[in-house]
């Protein structure tokens, strides 16, 4: 569908641009600026700062005939309004001059400005926007040179005013732009910030509670074309101009969103490299130009401080104690070497490609086995019907239909609950199907319900009323599997020219997402959406890069505490089994061997024989493979704790091979792709790398199939994106950063295809009688190790819950925010936690956030008793 | 030259007593319009008869009633109509007078408008300060509602009407049609990017027709009685009659009922009574607060009130709230209320109002207590002259009328003003007052 | 002939060399004592600086880093954090946690004056920067800023809330 063109004509450039195209826009594309402060590219136009006001000119047209009457010399005659108009809510018409550097323009806005500068503060030397604003540096370009407003007549206004403890205002820098309060309410969908009052008593305000309650909040601070809005975080720390910048992948979720981290030597920290804030960088396929505050404010985990591990341990005597890389390394080839078959690696997907290539082909030649530490299942299917090369959430629209099925979308992947609504604003046809409610049912066109435990059987549901096979269903899903709405959804979905499944795992634990990932792959092959582009699976996986792990090869097991168990020698890297669940600790039983690879001290590296210190994605290089199946580098931006500052070399010259040798003055932290081949050189396999993620990326690139052809050069390929933001355009994007080192590339599909269909068994779930079910969710703020290292946030993410139903809560005479005991009646543990009470569902369903110190991977069957 | 007074068509209850009371108001012809458009006329054809009627919008712009009512998009629905009851121009207060004593004409226009672009649901939407009005004016939809000329099914059609009363917050800004909708939506007052305009987009983003009281209070007689009886009142392009509101120095205040081309002369000195001690009449404000200064001399008082003529002075007609300022007045002082005024009720959306009325406010502040200089009054008239044009609504735009129209043309006040001070006091900080 | 003027001639030419000796031994000298005597300084001269104080002993300094920013020879790191009324270093809300002029790279050329918005940092008239090391070249923010003047406080002080809201003082524009 191609939009009609329409020409022309701004500054004297000719300009062809799709029809509807604002005046604003058709100029950034031609390269004139017209300054805007309320205008965001993202979001519609509002014309409340009155900053871009041009000359607007158009053909005059004979009322008689309908064509446009000429001038003498047969040019078009151009008729000028009296007013200047405002490009920004203006859109393009034929034959259109736009005028943006006439006299009348200037003085108009210079008069804006000055304006706008009888209210500002002018306290630019303390603003944390300071170097990095807009209206500082559209003062500069368009702006009087001096006020004649006089400064006794400045009102005066509150410049501390915290919205939350995650956000402050600033009224007197405030300018009303109102983008802030757009984005939360057309964006984010969170309108908890809003006006009050008027005229200039007008104000941003939050009346919710924690106040500015949004996952999205410093988005704001981006937006913000001034200093009103800063985060807590960044507050002071550092100007804009004093930070170098590294481009990063956010490892928190498996959106990959790209960021920029801001790093800066700190004197109160020694004299370190600090990271300062982590910024958005733009990749219009993944996250546009936002990030979630998880992802903006939780990264100190890969700061440095003091609760990180600089040195191996080993046990000596039954405590850890410091000891040498030589030490470590040789002890742990030794019985390495010994166990052979015995070896189990665990790793989760907060590891790198190069990392989970480098363990895994350690594991193979030892002869062990990798085992992906997880709790979804469905990889398999994911890296052969997965998104393939050229899917992008922003063009599906009105001919797409998407299925987000068993999960909370916007507290396990907040960047694709953000594109999946706008896809559905945008037309796309939205089937919601969850136990629960969830954010994104506000933009669905089917929202719909299926009893807890029963997932794999409601999309199965869906199969039914268009396959002719018609798998049994059980009977607790009977009554939605009728429903005319299912039907509707169904159909939509089939006819749909494209289709998506996001399937996540709400309530569901591995064996559930494993049938519920094949049911939906089934849906997906019967109406033939795979295998091309906007079409296809997406796993809402707990980690950053479990797909990643996926295409390697990694896959979890249905039994890991048995697997575990029986191993001889356990080899566990950026995996915490222990905390997660007791039940782990059988495993741990002194008898077997017990390497451990992290950033911290964590409950399982109490545990170990020997602990290796790894370095955080912050200091170091690799690169991760998101849900969508693109591979995305990140870069150093902190130099390792006494670790020498990683070099690229290139394979085979003399160096390289001088840096393949074991340095005897190894210390520190190591990368976690660098401590395998260690340990492999020790072992005197072939093959291996550790000079640098590049080489080792080299290597998997030529190994595993779907990487084939790849290359770290390919992945920092860009190319211009829309809308054009970055350094000299402020003013327009906000302070998002331009994206120069790489929009990464999609992985082609696994060979499978059709030959995948098959029908998984679904028992039927029904609710107990007695005691109840709890159901694991996954809140975004949790109290994992990557996220309590954020202070800030501490008060966001809170204390361990769990969230009851109404019947269950008078039945324990327990309200709101009252203490329960609760009974994990496999794992014989009991906890004491708070009670949040929801109307909404139904009795015997218990729902147990995921990583808050209760030990829950799946449904499990609990007992809940009062506790005072 | 007194002449015979014609019969009210407006205020009739100055004619009829109780007319406030449904019966009274069925006994003189009441809502036998609305039965007849409802069952004997198409809608377009109602829109027809008012456009023929060149009934003009009394809100103050002025745009020809009818071609509003065709501007209804019908590809969309449903639709609404609100009537705006906002009245808050300073200086206005004629709807409040219809609403009190000839509510159900009022409402009539409402209902015919309604059907005339197929409207279930219309709401009045009063300013804050109303509340006692909105209280009536339930008693008499309810009323309505129990006669059977409001509900479902009204005279045995399929066209069903019901009417709400919504009270505003007390806000200038809402008088505007697009903020009004934002308000009547529950969001906070401010005036919408137009285009589109509500006939297309209006309440929840559906066509919308909003009119003024006194605009609607027209329709039910020029239906009753066509539009040729409504074209031999007012003047050829402004057909009617308008109720002026009259106040500020002259003896009689008040509505005055009178057809369109009426002089200023005859209203202030023949109805309204002149001017109080025989004093000397200076100026004129024909639109209230929004008004440009018209200097009173003979050729603007012989100027017939009307939307065409009334510009030849280098004012608007607006709501017809015609301010009387006599030769005790200072400019200055004047002007100062003007922009005290805007400044308090911007509501803050555009920067040049917000920032600008402001700003004006502090200068005429300081010029109107004699602690400026004659720098202030050009800065005055530069900050007034850089709003122009560049406002996101008509607010600001008027914000500026009186300051404009009062240097160009009542400069010796301003130089009494400044020339009262020997020493610069320029510097000396004025209280900030909110 | 010649030799008597030749002997005349040199006499003279003694005589006329000496008498400038003569002259300057009775004129004063032009060299001082250093160290114990020290020659006044010009009043635009450009020696060390330093840290200025409000009377009541606030630090005007408020890190804001542009001293740095316009620094030719980036001599200079700021590092801010945020004042409380508890603790409170200067007026307003951001202050110099840390401030450091590494002397060795310094070039005295005033930059960091004149970018200045609270007039905090003013280069002196101390010119007597000798150092052994070069970490002793890195001048710190406790060195560099003035005593408290009298009746003033040191830094932090606790104040009463409200009253040192504004960063940036208002000032005249510079006389000349």
């Amino acid at each position: 569908m191609m939009a009609k063109m329409v020409s022309l004509t701004i500054d004297g450039k000719p300009v062809e641009v799709p029809e509807g195209t604002l005046v604003v826009n058709a100029a950034k594309k031609v390269g004139v600026d017209i300054p805007v402060f309320c205008y965001h590219p993202k979001m519609e136009p509002v014309g409340m700062c009155r900053m871009c006001l041009v000359e607007i000119g158009r053909p005059v047209i004979d009322r008689a005939s309908g064509q446009p009457l000429r001038e003498e010399d047969g040019s078009l005659k151009i008729q000028f309004g009296p007013k200047l108009e405002t490009a920004c809510t203006t859109p393009v018409s034929e034959g259109m001059v736009v005028l943006g550097a006439t006299e009348k323009v200037k003085a108009g806005r210079e008069d804006i400005l000055e304006f706008l500068l009888t209210s500002h503060p002018l306290d630019c030397p303390i603003c944390d926007k300071g170097g990095e604003c807009p209206l500082q540096n559209l003062t500069m370009g368009f702006g009087p040179g001096e006020s004649r407003y006089l400064y006794d007549d400045k009102k005066h206004l509150a410049k501390h005013v915290p919205l939350g403890e995650l956000i402050y205002l600033d009224r007197e820098r405030c300018i009303q732009c109102g983008r802030c309060v757009r984005f939360q309410e057309l964006i984010a969908d969170d309108p908890v910030i809003a006006f009050s009052q008027r005229g200039r008593s007008l104000e941003i305000v939050s009346y919710s509670e924690p106040g500015f309650d949004s996952y999205w909040s410093g988005n704001t601070t981006d937006i913000c074309p001034v200093g009103a809005l800063t985060t807590a975080d960044f507050r002071f720390r550092a100007r804009p101009w004093e930070l170098k910048a590294a481009a990063s992948i956010c490892n928190h979720c498996p959106v990959g969103c790209n960021l920029t981290l801001n790093v800066r030597r700190e004197a109160v920290s020694g004299g370190k490299w600090v990271l300062k804030r982590v910024m958005p960088r733009q990749n219009e396929a993944v996250n546009e130009i936002w990030i979630c505050d998880k992802g903006r404010l939780g990264y100190h985990f890969g700061a440095q401080n003091a609760e990180r591990l600089e040195k191996p341990l080993v046990r000596k005597n039954g405590e850890l104690q410091p000891a040498t890389w030589q030490e470590a390394l040789e002890l742990v080839t030794e019985r390495f070497q010994s166990v052979g078959r015995g070896l189990i690696t665990l790793a989760s997907g907060r590891l790198s490609n190069e990392d989970l290539f480098n363990l895994g082909k350690l594991t193979r030649s030892l002869g062990g086995k990798s085992i992906l530490y997880s709790s979804m299942a469905g990889g398999d299917l994911t890296t052969q019907i997965g998104f393939a090369p050229g899917t992008n959430f922003a063009d599906m629209g009105k001919e797409s239909a998407i299925l987000v099925v068993g999960s909370d979308l916007e507290e396990e992947a907040p960047l694709w609950w953000l594109r999946v609504r706008q896809a559905a604003k945008r037309g796309a046809t939205l089937i919601v199907l969850n136990a629960r409610q969830t954010k994104l049912d506000r933009d669905a066109h089917y929202s719909l319900r299926f009893p807890f435990g029963t997932a794999a059987a409601a999309v199965l549901a869906l199969v039914n009323t268009l396959s002719p096979k018609r798998p049994e269903l059980p009977e607790s899903i009977q009554e939605l599997a009728r429903s005319s709405e299912l039907k509707a959804a169904a159909k939509a979905f089939a006819e749909a020219k494209d289709a998506a499944i996001l399937f996540g795992g709400d309530g569901m634990g591995l064996a559930e997402t494993q049938a519920l990932a094949q049911a939906c792959a089934n849906l997906l092959l019967i109406t033939d959406h795979f295998g091309r582009p906007n079409n296809g699976l997406l796993g809402v996986w707990p980690r950053a890069n479990d797909q990643g792990a996926w295409e390697l090869g990694w896959q979890p097991s249905m039994n890991l505490p048995a697997d575990l168990a029986q191993a001889q020698a356990l080899y566990i890297v950026a995996a915490d089994p222990v905390s997660d669940d007791p039940a782990y600790l059988n495993a741990f039983d002194g008898q077997k061997f017990v390497v451990v690879q992290d950033l911290y001290l964590s409950q399982t590296a109490r545990l170990a024989d020997v602990v290796f210190p790894a370095q955080a994605w912050t200091e170091r290089e690799g690169s991760y493979t998101s849900g969508e199946r693109r591979v995305q580098r990140y870069y150093p931006a902190l130099q390792p704790n006494a670790a020498l500052p990683p070099r690229v070399e290139s394979p085979g010259s003399r160096r390289a091979q001088v840096l393949t040798g074991l340095r005897a003055e190894l210390d520190g932290p190591q990368a976690d792709f660098a401590i395998p081949a260690f340990l492999a050189e020790k072992l005197g396999y072939e093959g291996f790398v550790h000079a640098s993620a590049s080489l080792v990326f080299a290597r998997l690139a030529a190994e595993a199939p779907s990487f084939g052809g790849l290359s770290y050069q390919k992945l920092a390929e860009v190319h211009e994106q829309w809308p054009i933001v970055g350094r000299s355009d402020l003013y327009y994007g906000g302070t998002t950063y331009e994206n120069t080192q790489g929009l990464g590339v999609q992985l082609p599909l696994a060979q499978g295809g059709a030959s995948l269909l098959s029908w998984p068994q679904v028992a039927d779930f029904k609710l107990p009688k007695l005691g109840g079910i709890a159901f694991p969710i996954t809140r975004l703020y949790d109290r994992g190790a990557t996220l309590m290292h954020s202070q800030l946030l501490h008060k966001r993410i809170g204390e361990p819950y769990i969230i009851l139903s109404k019947q269950e809560a008078s039945r324990l005479k327990i309200s709101q925010g009252g203490f329960v005991r609760i009974t994990f009646t496999d794992a014989e543990r009991s906890v004491v936690v708070q009670a949040k009470v929801d109307e909404g569902l139904p009795e015997r369903v218990v729902l147990a956030p995921r990583s808050f110190g209760l030990p829950i991977s799946g449904p499990t069957p609990v007992e809940l008793k009062p506790a005072g | 030259m007194s002449k015979e007074k014609p019969p009210y068509i407006l205020l009739r209850h100055r004619d009829i007593p109780d007319l406030d009371n449904l019966e009274v108001y069925r006994q003189n012809g009441g809502f036998k319009a609305f039965e007849k458009v409802v069952t004997q006329m198409e809608p377009a054809a109602v829109t027809e008869v008012v456009k023929a009627s060149g009934l003009r919008g009394r809100g103050g712009a002025g745009f020809p009633t009818g071609l509003k009512w065709s501007f209804i998009d019908n590809k969309s629905w449903p639709h609404y109509v609100v009537a705006n009851a906002d009245e808050s121009e300073p200086g206005t207060f004629k709807d409040r007078e219809i609403m009190e004593g000839n509510p159900y004409q009022f409402l009539e226009g409402v209902a015919i408008c309604a059907y005339a672009v197929q409207a279930n649901v219309a709401y009045i939407y009063l300013r804050g300060e109303f509340w006692n009005l909105a209280a009536s004016l339930d008693q008499h939809i309810a009323a309505l509602e129990a006669a059977g000329l409001l509900g479902e099914n009204l005279f045995g059609s399929k066209y069903s009407l019901r009417l709400y009363t919504h009270l505003g917050a007390g806000a200038y800004i809402c008088g505007e049609e697009t903020a009004l909708l934002e308000s009547l939506e529950g969001k906070l007052g401010q005036p919408r990017l137009r285009p589109p305009f509500p006939p297309s987009y209006g309440l929840y983003g559906k066509p919308t027709i909003v009119n003024n009281v006194e605009t609607l209070a027209n329709v039910p007689l020029i239906i009753e009685r066509g539009a040729e009886w409504y074209r031999s009142m007012g003047t050829e392009k402004s057909p009617g009659v308008k109720i002026f509101s009259l106040s500020g120095c002259v003896n009689k205040p008040g509505n005055y009922e009178l057809p369109l081309g009426t002089t200023f002369r005859e209203l202030i000195f023949e109805h309204g009574g002149g001017i109080p001690g025989g004093r000397n009449i200076k100026a004129i404000m024909a639109a209230g607060a929004s008004s440009s200064l018209i200097v009173a001399d003979e050729r603007a008082l012989d100027t017939p009130m009307d939307y065409e003529s009334v510009p030849s002075v280098g004012a608007q007609l607006g709501s017809a709230s015609v301010i009387v300022i006599d030769d005790s007045v200072s400019i200055p002082w004047l002007i100062d209320k003007t922009t005290h005024f805007f400044r308090h009720e911007s509501c803050g959306k555009c920067t040049p109002c917000r920032e600008g009325t402001f700003w004006m406010s502090h200068l005429t502040e300081r010029i109107a207590n004699g602690r400026a200089r004659r720098e202030d009054v050009e800065l005055l008239y530069d900050v007034a002259s850089q709003i122009r044009g560049k406002c996101l609504c008509a607010l600001g735009e008027f914000s500026i009328e009186a300051v404009l129209s009062g240097i160009e043309r009542f400069r010796s006040d301003f130089d009494v003003a400044v020339g009262e001070v020997q020493t610069a006091a320029h510097v000396e900080q004025v209280p900030a007052s909110d | 002939m010649s030799f008597v003027k030749d002997t005349l001639d040199g006499v003279k030419a003694t005589f006329t060399g000496l008498a400038t000796t003569f002259r300057e031994m009775v004129r004063p000298p032009v060299t001082i004592q250093y160290p114990e005597e020290k020659r006044p300084v010009r009043p635009r001269f450009k020696g060390r600086h330093v840290l200025k104080r409000y009377d009541n002993g606030l630090e005007k300094c408020i890190g804001c880093s542009l001293c740095s920013a316009a620094c030719p020879a980036d001599a200079i790191f700021v590092e801010s954090a945020e004042n409380t009324d508890d603790e409170r270093y200067s007026p307003g809300e951001r202050y110099a946690r840390v401030y450091e002029i590494n002397m060795l790279r310094c070039i005295f050329c005033g930059y960091c004056e004149d970018a200045c918005p609270t007039e905090a940092i003013v280069l002196g008239d101390n010119y007597e920067l000798s150092f052994t090391d070069r970490r002793s070249s890195i001048y710190t923010k406790e060195f560099l800023i003035e005593p408290v003047p009298e009746g003033g406080k040191a830094t932090p002080q606790k104040v009463e809330p409200g009253i040192y809201t504004r960063s940036v003082p208002a000032m005249k524009d510079p006389e000349d």
